[in-house]
């Protein structure tokens, strides 16, 4: 099997997980007890329409689609979806489509950087401990991969804000390292309050009000929403309208970074902590290898038998889990985004469930899934590439 | 026919218990052999064990209620107590403030009041017998906080939970309240094990004047119930779906995999999420009629299992069975019976009394055994006779193999229960009666849980079916049934135990979790996800809120985790023998 | 063959392809060809041996034959019913099997008496005490105690295994036991023992046996009658002794060459096979053998039938222009 065949396998192979997906989120869609039409019309539900003779509920219901049949709903609803229309949000008045594309960077943003943390942190406590097997610092770090995943996320967040957070610095850890004065890491927000980050959400980038490009024309209008990448493609047009302080690229982008340091050091924790488990795994499986023994016969120092020959190994397998730590950290941002107060898709699901607003519900739950599996179809493909015989299977 | 006919059968299934115990002891000494060589599983076990010991005997190790408030004062008259934070080990724990109504006091012609009400004992746990001693008066204030001489107010010599309030105070008329600080101390709450002062100091109290040690104690009780029944039931969800899956593989199993991807396509707590959402508007779990038979008649089709299962999916292992028509018309139009609900319906509806009730039980019971003995007859080749003498020596009490008796007994009365049970209320039977959110957490949660297990006992099932053993079962003939429950299953959920351990803790956190986002636990539970959210509210100023409740689920998730951990030891083939 | 012995089993054009798939849409694109055309006949009372290199299909056949997997093509009759059409209950009383791995064939969470008694439980020939009864017999036939029934298998060393799976094999009285290599994961002293057991239960009860292995000299030793298969067809059968003193194919013969001499001072032209064995997925066509040690006359065969023919009496082997002299 060549690659690009082994390429459209795996994505025809996702159809009908998407196609299931779909159908979860609309069956959950109708066991919530909500009418959606009761709650977009409101007040007004009683008024009758004159030229009719319906209520407005009425009216509302089939302007929804709600009085068809199950199996129609359903296929309106796959309809609608194709067309990117993914229902109106009861909470923002907006689509839900809007709302999901614009929380949906600011969780996946974190949960990226929370990896780009926690994968050397786990790998290099991981070959180490390997290395050392059965040795103080072996038995030290198998506690803390076991001690990482058992800390509930939420707490850790805010015990991290305790010691580190701006203002609170308790015990004064953190400002003689970074030379800080009262604490080094924001605590709340993606962006001091001070600063109204020019994205889509910002009225200064409505270039039919503003006049404003924010960004240049061959970039999405609006930004991607992954503000440490967007920071560097702000116009100078656009840095010159917000608060002098914060107004050059840098400055954005530092702005947001130390932001995202303590939300995403949290949730990079928990993943570092498997991902050790993975690694000294792997790592001592290779050096049961053949091919190692044979590099070690051969005289090679043992820096280079570990380095050359049985990390480059053992790192392959670490792939795999690459996709459900994407997973994972999503899931887990629904808990640090309440404390660091990120609007992302975490929040937008806990406020959905509240309000009992099933479209955006439904959307988040279809956009992670869609992350999701995105994110393994690429971890996959890349095993494909890396390993030639998975392809072979 | 007299009992001596079966002493041969009993004496043999006796031997078979003690055999089985035998074979429970060495694998656990086995086990315990390889398990105590890693000293981090050795103090998860004592951490598991300790939280344990925790919840069983909070009542005893607490020094309050979690629903109960042992300085609140707030419903006893013309007193007012003012509920504030104490920080761990501080002064302020045994000292309260408590403001007295003097407009009440004069209205009521009395210038005496008690520092507590002692009608507040109402706890079954008898917490609230004594009343609180005050020890010293600190400070009196009137309401604008001037601070007022301490010999205003007297201590009743004889009871020294009483206080008196000078002549002069009462007749100062731009007075109408008084705030008094004062140290108490209070027998009840006192603890063996705990310093002198320090009763509820050590890890402070909350904004409502609890004792926050107390609640914590209280929750491991919550948490634990949760991590249990959780894990329980994902793992015999799981178990199931995954063996069929394994076992039958083909399309079966491709669908339960499709399915489980998709359970595995949304993260677990999001998933969650949208459960508990579903969950919403459910007041009490209850189960269709129908549902309940479905509990029989799953046993039948477990019985039944290789004919329909070989029927539909004739794969590799299928082979011509005998009487295969007979079977499954019995199957067939059983379910059909039992699916669509009609015939039995009215049935239970028309038999009212609950005579009848288990007089129908039995007729149902009787319809089920001979099925049993009919099958048994047929495809087996075993001889009907003696199946009735055996039948009624096995209830005779003068048998020397009493535990046989109670085992058929207890068997009986079990199935006429759960046919009794099932007639109850229109059609429905209720599960949960209170289904309130730690319920719907639950629930999500082994909604959400079910497929990892199903994933994980899936691929034992398929290791352990290649092996011989199995071939050699299938070579003398053995059906599928014997060859899933005597032969596969049971070398196939030595992961599953550590999967079990490791999800108790899984599950403590994600509860937690959920409680911490205001989905699981009713405001002011006493659950340590709940606990934390509550504290956070005064985070980052009275940092033991949250800090001490968060401590409690790591050390319990921790406990769990490494117990798991060390079993996944035990459990692993290369460390056999 | 002489005609008034009775006929137990008897394969015709016998044929097992196992199909390769890959993912659940696509069908089956290739096949591995285990058994790819086999005849035989096995008379009441001998014992059958199948040689072979790992590989060859020997154990496949084994399996068929027991109906322990479906047959692709072909048919086998016991005493001249179809095995397809015969009842679970009672093919599964006349056949029985010993297996390879006396450990891994037998449930380790089970106690001997539970092992050697399932056969007779799940058949309903006996239970309870009755059951006890006769595991302690059975135990006693095969060399062992009667109160090892209580142990388990791990309790055992691996002679004594394989006593405990012949037992259990021997505990439905069968007709005929099939033994997969029964010796070959013994030690040397073990597997004389063991098969000297065999052979004295085999005359003592006059069963059939088809004995598979891979070591020649362990099959002349106990077989009356030997097949040498390659590559999924059976290439040479004889006698015992004539296919020892006389092979007519070269597989055949480098086999025997392969068996260690007693006598370390006799120099023996030892036959070393070049090439590996082709894969059973795709095997050239013609004479499998010649392909492999690349002879000349390879190509010869590519268009011969290549059924087994009578070449003595009693000595069938295929006609192979390249590697067999008639």
């Amino acid at each position: 099997m060549n690659t690009s065949e082994f390429i459209v396998r795996r994505i025809l192979l996702l159809i009908p997980v998407m196609i299931g997906v779909t159908v979860f989120t609309f069956a959950i869609a109708q066991i919530i007890p909500a009418d959606p039409a009761a709650i977009l019309c409101g007040e007004r539900c009683g008024l009758v329409d004159p030229v009719t003779g319906k209520t407005m509920l009425e009216l509302q219901r089939e302007r929804l689609g709600l009085d068809e049949p199950v199996i129609e709903q359903f296929r309106l609803y796959l309809i609608n979806l194709a067309e990117g229309d993914w229902g109106e949000s009861t909470t923002y008045n907006r689509p839900t489509s809007d709302v999901v594309r614009d929380a949906a960077p600011v969780t996946l943003e974190m949960a990226l950087f929370a990896l780009l943390m926690a994968y050397p942190i786990g790998i290099t406590l991981g070959i180490l401990s390997a290395v050392w097997q059965d040795q103080v610092f072996d038995h030290i770090s198998r506690f803390l991969a076991i001690a990482f995943v058992s800390l509930p996320i939420f707490w850790l967040a805010m015990m991290l804000q305790l010691v580190f957070g701006t203002g609170t610095d308790v015990g004064g850890i953190c400002d003689p390292i970074f030379g800080t004065e009262g604490g080094c890491f924001p605590i709340y927000g993606r962006h001091d309050a001070a600063l109204t980050y020019p994205d889509r959400s910002s009225s200064l980038c409505d270039t039919a009000i503003t006049g404003i490009a924010c960004y240049p024309s061959w970039y999405p209008s609006g930004g991607t929403g992954f503000h440490l990448v967007d920071s560097w493609f702000v116009t100078d047009e656009a840095l010159d309208n917000i608060n002098p302080e914060y107004a050059s690229n840098y400055k954005l982008f530092d702005d947001t970074l130390v932001h995202l340091i303590l939300p995403s050091f949290t949730l990079g924790i928990a993943s570092a902590g498997s991902l050790l488990r993975y690694m000294r795994a792997s790592l001592l499986e290779v050096m049961n290898e053949d091919y190692v023994r044979t590099a070690r016969a051969k005289g090679l120092s043992e820096s280079r038998v570990i380095i050359v020959h049985a990390c480059r190994n053992a790192l392959v397998p670490i792939l795999t889990i690459l996709g459900f730590s994407i997973g994972g950290a999503i899931g887990g941002a629904v808990l640090t985004e309440s404390i660091f107060a990120f609007y992302g898709m975490g929040n937008v699901a806990v406020d959905a469930i509240i309000n009992l607003d099933y479209s955006v519900l439904m959307g988040v739950t279809l956009i992670t899934a869609i992350i999701f599996l995105m994110s393994n179809l690429i971890v996959d493909i890349l095993y494909g590439v890396v390993d030639p015989r998975v392809r072979l299977e | 026919m007299s009992w001596e006919d079966g002493v041969e059968e009993r004496g043999e299934s006796l031997r078979r218990i003690r055999e089985s115990a035998a074979q429970a002891r060495y694998d656990f000494k086995r086990g315990w052999k390889i398990y105590r060589r890693s000293l981090l599983a050795v103090i998860g076990l004592l951490m598991v064990i300790s939280i344990s010991v925790v919840s069983i005997f909070a009542d005893d190790l607490a020094v309050e209620h979690p629903g109960r408030n042992l300085q609140d004062t707030r419903d006893v008259w013309h007193i007012d107590y003012e509920p504030r934070k104490a920080a761990p080990f501080s002064d302020e724990c045994d000292t309260r403030y408590q403001k007295v109504s003097l407009t009440t006091l004069r209205r009521w012609d009395a210038n005496g009041t008690n520092a507590l009400s002692p009608t507040r004992v109402a706890d079954n746990n008898s917490f609230y017998e004594d009343i609180l001693v005050v020890t010293e008066f600190i400070e009196l204030q009137d309401r604008y906080g001037v601070t007022l001489g301490n010999d205003l107010v007297t201590l009743e010599t004889s009871n020294k939970s009483y206080f008196w309030i000078s002549e002069e105070l009462m007749e100062n008329n731009s007075l109408t309240q008084i705030k008094l600080i004062y140290k108490f101390e209070n027998d009840a709450m006192h603890h063996w094990w705990l310093p002198d002062g320090y009763d509820v100091c050590i890890f402070g109290t909350n904004d409502e004047g609890q004792d926050l040690f107390s609640k914590i104690l209280y929750g491991s009780r919550v948490s634990l119930t949760i991590g249990f029944t959780v894990a329980t039931l994902t793992v015999i969800i799981g178990t199931i779906i995954g063996s069929i899956s394994g076992y039958f593989g083909g399309r079966t199993d491709e669908v339960i995999m499709r399915i489980t991807d998709i359970f595995f396509a949304v993260p677990g707590l999001i998933l969650a999420l949208a459960f508990v959402a579903a969950l919403q508007a459910i007041d009490n779990f209850t189960l269709p009629l129908w549902f309940a038979f479905l509990l029989p008649l799953s046993g039948l089709c477990i019985y039944f299992r290789s004919t329909i299962f070989d029927s539909i999916m004739p794969g590799e292992t299928s082979f011509p069975e005998a009487n295969l028509p007979l079977r499954i018309i019995v199957v067939v139009s059983l379910v059909v019976l039992l699916a669509l609900g009609g015939p039995w319906k009215d049935f239970f509806e028309l038999a009212d009394s609950s005579g009848w009730r288990i007089f129908a039980s039995l007729i149902g019971l009787m319809i089920v055994g001979g099925i049993f003995i009919l099958d048994r007859r047929l495809m087996d080749n075993i001889s009907l006779d003696g199946v009735g003498s055996r039948t009624l020596n096995s209830l005779d009490w003068r048998n020397p193999y009493r535990y046989l008796t109670f085992r058929t007994l207890v068997i009986f009365i079990a199935s006429i229960a759960l046919f009794t049970w099932s007639g109850d209320g229109d059609n429905e039977v209720t599960v949960i009666d209170n289904f309130d959110r730690l319920w719907k957490i639950q629930i999500a949660l082994v909604f959400t849980g079910w497929p990892g297990y199903a994933r994980l006992i899936r691929g034992q099932v398929l290791y352990v079916k290649e092996m011989t053993f199995v071939e050699a079962a299938r070579s003398v003939g053995a059906p599928s049934g014997r060859i899933m429950f005597r032969h596969i299953l049971p070398n196939a959920w030595a992961p599953l135990l550590v999967a079990f351990t490791l999800d108790i803790g899984g599950t403590i956190l994600s509860a937690s979790g959920l409680s911490f986002i205001g989905l699981g636990a009713e405001p002011g539970a006493a659950e340590w996800g709940k606990l934390v959210s509550d504290g956070r509210a005064h985070f980052p100023q009275d940092y033991w809120l949250v800090l001490f409740p968060g401590l409690a689920i790591a050390y319990t998730t921790l406990g769990f985790n490494l117990l798991g951990d060390g079993l996944r030891d035990v459990v692993d083939p290369k460390n056999r023998r | 063959m002489s005609d008034e012995e009775e006929i137990l089993i008897e394969a015709k054009n016998l044929k097992k392809y196992f199909p390769i798939k890959s993912g659940m849409f696509s069908s089956a694109k290739a096949h591995v060809r285990a058994v790819d055309g086999v005849d035989f006949k096995i008379k009441r009372g001998e014992v059958f041996g199948v040689v072979g290199e790992s590989g060859c299909g020997k154990t496949t056949l084994g399996r068929l034959i027991l109906r322990l997997i479906p047959i692709t093509e072909g048919t086998i009759h016991y005493l001249g019913s179809n095995i397809q059409n015969m009842r679970n209950a009672e093919l599964r009383r006349k056949m029985q099997i010993v297996f390879q791995d006396p450990g891994g064939s037998m449930n380790p969470r089970m106690s001997v008496r539970s092992i050697i008694g399932e056969p007779l439980i799940v058949n309903g020939l006996a239970d309870g005490a009755e059951l006890t009864k006769k595991v302690g017999e059975l135990l006693e036939i095969v060399g062992l105690k009667s109160n090892h029934m209580t142990r388990f298998p791990h309790e055992f060393s691996g002679g004594q295994k394989q006593r405990i799976a012949l037992a259990r094999a021997l505990s439905l009285d069968p007709e005929f036991i099939l033994l997969d290599e029964p010796t070959s994961a013994l030690d040397v002293s073990v597997q004389a023992q063991v098969l000297n057991l065999l052979q004295a239960i085999q005359k003592e009860r006059s069963l059939t046996f088809v004995f598979i292995a891979h070591d020649l000299a362990v099959v002349r030793h106990i077989s009356d009658r030997v097949a040498v298969m390659y590559l999924g067809k059976i290439v040479e059968m004889a006698d015992a002794d004539e296919i020892y003193n006389n092979p007519k194919h070269a597989y055949t013969k480098a086999l025997i060459s392969a068996i260690p001499k007693p006598d370390p001072s006799s120099v023996v032209d030892r036959e070393v096979l070049s090439g590996d064995v082709p894969s059973p997925v795709n095997p050239p066509p013609g004479c499998a053998f010649g392909h492999r040690v690349n002879h000349p006359k390879y190509p010869d065969s590519i268009n011969v039938d290549l059924s087994l023919v009578e070449v003595a009496p009693n000595h069938w082997v295929q006609p192979c222009p390249c590697c067999t002299e008639i």
